[in-house]
């Protein structure tokens, strides 16, 4: 090669490589910029407030609208599970004693209305989170000294928080060490929102925040838009991205088989990835649709809760009898494969899965119903009656009627109560209702075990708004999670072998009949650019990373 | 004194009153007949009206008959799962819900005689216990809205004034909402807690609650014309005269003006039944109506929609016996109302 060609080349290449750096700053890879893309959910989101949501539906557009302190890497996988700093110059400086995290908010922040970010939002922030009742409030409200206070309205601010707008300076004491609390400051409903926001749920109007979209004409229940943030890309956040899209037009379609054939026929751009695919669509969508359908295993613990207080679940052996007698083999067929059978509450992927037999029998057994007529006999609860909580939508529908045929079979008297999918957890959750027994899943909120055993601590019982359906209190387990949660996400390995004696005496116990994990559709249009979307483990679809072709 | 033989026919009330007429028909044409030996006469000669009333009855006595198929033939519950079972079809055995999640087609054999459903529950039992459901709710909606109706149109009719305005506002007001959108108000919020009529309660599973859903918001569809029909009766001469033999008020309503409305009130039942049936049906099928586990036509039909592609049987199956059953008796109450009185138009629209 001469040395003009050696020239050339190099400044060819030279001059690839800063193309390609330059489409990976900001948006980040090299699709097209712009244009509208439309998502289709069977759930609506249960609020689009930013401080109330606890769902995976409201989750997806609050991530991409709250931006808080700290928030997870946009990536596939386990890289997914990275905390990278959100809003602040850096991840917090945690005290020796692990109870005061130190935070400095970015220079010459603003929210999607134009004004600026300060210090002393965070804190409005989180009073705001526990004013408006958030289903996860007892994350804040158990381990931020003032808080519970707070709460009960014996104070008019949480004391063990204080900032300093002139210096961006934030600090948060907590009562207890607890290690994941990195985790519960990446929350989507610490996106930050300015003072001043009203303390109860909004529903069509949303206050500004700091993310790369916002929202735009909300009809609740039924469809909303997120658009471009104006201000966004000029704060060039490290590792956040801009996003692509001028807009993200999404639908509420309850209809799980309209909502798979209009992406299957490129009529609508994604399906919900908290939906299950009809099983109907499952092969046309496999052979069709091969290059934009993925089935992707998230941690997710999909299970009946058992009322501990109330007959006939308050009973060891009938709550036995229910895990002997399930077949959890045919829980997967109903949910069109889409499910691995598993009988710990912890699912494989978080710290402290058990790896040791089932304790009523193999996970993709079928069930020993005669052992568990033969229990529920000696448990004295035979011909109760039971009232089965569940979703109309499929397939959930059909595990709550399999589930009340299963409790008719054992020696129960079972009728199933199918509830919209939109009012079901807040009437489960609602101490009124006092549900005997139901559906019920959970999606991780961050990668650590202690997140799973929020549903099952006696502090995280509430009168409403309450996600342990089955008012689990056991002073052993409780005492485990308060031994075990200081430990910083990062050293879990040090405790699996503990979360795993713990999980091992819940399964025991038989607090609650779990019967799998979820495996989640990722399903685009062929418009949409398959391979840079993200699914979030925690937050399933990023939509920041969608691109059209 | 039932009915007025020589009582005058107005033009328009002519229609308006089956009772006058078809004894007036009946002295004339037919030289004593009774009204309604004459109607059953008119009736037999009405062959496509007897044969769709025959399949009717057909369909009946079969979903009246699905405890014995469930036991004898099918050997399964409308409830059962069978998710993981198997079933021998033509000497290979396959799976009753594949791991994929598709149930098995019919089997033209004793066990999933019409195939499975997606929790692995017989279809052919399904569907005839579904088929009682769905009647029995018809029947109970139709009596009901009859009883409900025939008070409401005698004592409006009768009493006129106050008592006339208030029910035919407030029949005015249930006629303004579309009937399904009333259905479905009333059906989901019953759904969750029941009816509580203090001395007993009604549970939101109950098949009652559909039944009492329908059978009130089909009120005002009989209750108008038929108050239309009192207001008439109650000037005519045979009432004046039963008054001025000191007939009292429920007497003359009952006794006097009550037979010569009752053959609109019998032409209206199967259209009620037909039409009630649709409207269980069309609740059921967005969960408002039959609640899990029973079954109904509708929800049957709700059931199988995700499954069309894969599993079209889960929804052809019941729309059909749907459209066989409400085919049937619409024939056969046009039959009726023709044989009753051949110059009415009595129609149910909403």
């Amino acid at each position: 090669m001469t040395k003009l060609s050696k020239v050339l080349v190099l400044g060819f290449t030279a001059g690839l490589a800063a193309l390609g750096l330059a489409a990976c700053g900001g948006g980040g890879g090299g699709g097209t910029q712009g244009g509208t893309a439309t998502v289709l959910m069977g759930t609506a989101p249960d609020y689009l407030d930013p401080q109330e949501s606890y769902t995976t539906q409201g989750w997806e557009p609050n991530r991409i609208a709250y931006t808080g302190l700290v928030t997870y890497s946009h990536e596939n996988g386990a890289a997914g599970n990275t905390i990278i700093p959100g809003l602040a110059t850096s991840l917090p400086q945690i005290s020796a004693d692990g109870k005061t995290y130190t935070l400095t908010l970015r220079k010459g922040l603003v929210y999607s209305d134009g004004s600026p970010v300060k210090a002393s939002d965070f804190k409005c922030t989180m009073e705001r989170l526990i004013k408006v009742n958030f289903g996860g409030k007892s994350f804040i409200t158990d381990n931020v000294e003032g808080a519970t206070a707070y709460d009960k309205g014996q104070s008019n601010e949480i004391s063990g928080v204080t900032t300093d707008d002139s210096t961006g300076k934030i600090t948060i004491k907590l009562v207890k060490r607890y290690g994941a609390f990195t985790n519960v400051l990446a929350f989507p409903n610490l996106g930050l929102v300015p003072c001043g926001t009203p303390d109860h749920t909004l529903t069509t109007t949303m206050p500004p925040g700091v993310g790369p979209y916002m929202y735009k004409d909300i009809v609740p229940n039924k469809s909303f838009t997120m658009v471009r943030n104006p201000h966004f890309a000029q704060l060039n956040l490290p590792d956040i991205p801009t996003g692509h899209l001028d807009q993200i037009k999404v639908t509420i379609q309850s209809n799980t088989q309209t909502e798979a054939q209009q992406v299957l026929n490129n009529q609508a751009d994604n399906f919900d990835a908290g939906d299950t695919l009809p099983p109907s669509l499952v092969p046309q969508v496999q052979s069709r649709a091969k290059d934009r359908f993925e089935a992707v295993t998230i941690p997710s613990t999909f299970y009946f809760f058992l009322n501990t207080r109330i007959p006939p679940f308050n009973s060891e052996l009938a709550r036995q009898a229910v895990n002997v007698a399930i077949d959890r083999p045919a829980m997967q067929r109903l949910a069109s494969g889409f499910l691995t059978p598993e009988c710990f509450f912890l699912p494989e992927g978080i710290p402290g899965h058990p790896t040791s037999p089932c304790p009523y029998g193999p996970a993709d057994g079928h069930g020993d119903i005669a052992k568990a007529q033969q229990l529920v006999k000696q448990s004295g609860t035979a011909g109760q009656s039971i009232t089965v909580w569940g979703e109309e939508r499929s397939p959930r529908k059909e595990y709550v009627e399999y589930y009340a045929d299963l409790l008719n079979r054992i020696g129960y008297h079972a009728t199933p109560k199918l509830i919209s999918d939109t009012t079901y957890f807040p009437t489960i959750g609602n101490a009124k209702t006092n549900p005997q027994t139901g559906f019920a899943d959970w999606i991780q909120d961050f990668p650590n075990p202690v997140d799973f055993y929020l549903l099952l601590t006696t502090s995280s019982i509430q009168p409403v708004n309450n996600e342990n359906f089955g008012y689990v209190s056991d002073p052993f387990i409780d005492q485990q999670v308060n031994k075990l949660s200081p430990t910083p996400t990062e050293k879990l390995d040090s405790v699996a072998s503990q979360w795993q004696g713990l999980d091992e005496y819940t399964a025991k116990k038989a607090y609650v009949v779990v019967y799998g994990s979820e495996a989640v559709p990722k399903f685009f249009s062929d418009r949409i650019d398959f391979g840079s979307a993200v699914v979030n483990p925690t937050y399933l679809n990023d939509w920041s990373t969608w691109q059209l072709k | 004194m039932a009915v007025d033989p020589t009582a005058p026919s107005p033009g328009t009330s002519a229609a308006l009153e089956p009772g006058v007429a078809l004894g007036q028909t009946a002295v004339a044409g037919e030289g004593g007949v009774g009204p309604y030996k004459l109607a059953l006469r008119r009736l037999r000669r009405n062959r496509t009206a007897l044969a769709f009333g025959a399949m009717f009855l057909v369909i009946v006595v079969m979903c009246l008959c699905a405890p014995l198929y469930s036991k004898y033939v099918a050997h399964t519950t409308p409830s059962a799962n069978h998710i993981t079972d198997t079933v021998k079809v033509g000497g290979k055995t396959e799976d009753v819900v594949s791991p994929g999640g598709i149930p098995i087609g019919p089997t033209w054999q004793g066990r999933f005689f019409l195939g499975a459903d997606s929790n692995g529950r017989d279809v052919a039992v399904r569907l005839l216990y579904g088929g009682r459901n769905s009647l029995e709710i018809g029947f109970i909606a139709t009596l009901i809205s009859c009883l409900l109706a025939t008070i409401i149109a005698l004592a409006a009719g009768y009493y006129r004034g106050v008592i006339d305005g208030v029910l035919s506002r407030t029949m005015d007001l249930i006629w303004a909402y579309p009937v399904i959108l009333l259905g479905i108000a009333l059906g989901t919020a019953l759904a969750v807690g029941g009816l509580d009529f203090g001395l007993f309660t009604v549970s939101g599973a109950s098949l009652w609650i559909p039944a009492i859903i329908i059978g009130v918001v089909y009120v005002p569809y009989m209750a108008k014309p038929l108050r239309g029909q009192v207001l008439s009766l109650r000037e005519k001469e045979f009432v004046e005269a039963a008054r001025s033999q000191g007939a009292g008020n429920l007497r003359i309503m009952f006794r006097e003006i009550l037979p010569n409305v009752a053959s609109s009130i019998i032409v209206f039942i199967p259209l009620m039944i037909a039409n009630a049936i649709l409207l269980e049906a069309a609740l059921s099928f967005l969960g408002a109506g039959v609640q899990p586990p029973n079954p109904s036509w509708g929800t049957m039909i709700g059931d199988g929609i995700r499954l069309i592609p894969s599993a079209m049987h889960l929804t052809l199956i019941p729309g059909a016996m749907l459209v066989l059953a409400v085919l049937g008796i619409n024939v056969f109450g046009d039959g009726v109302r023709d044989a009753l009185d051949p110059r009415a138009e009595v129609r149910i629209e909403h």
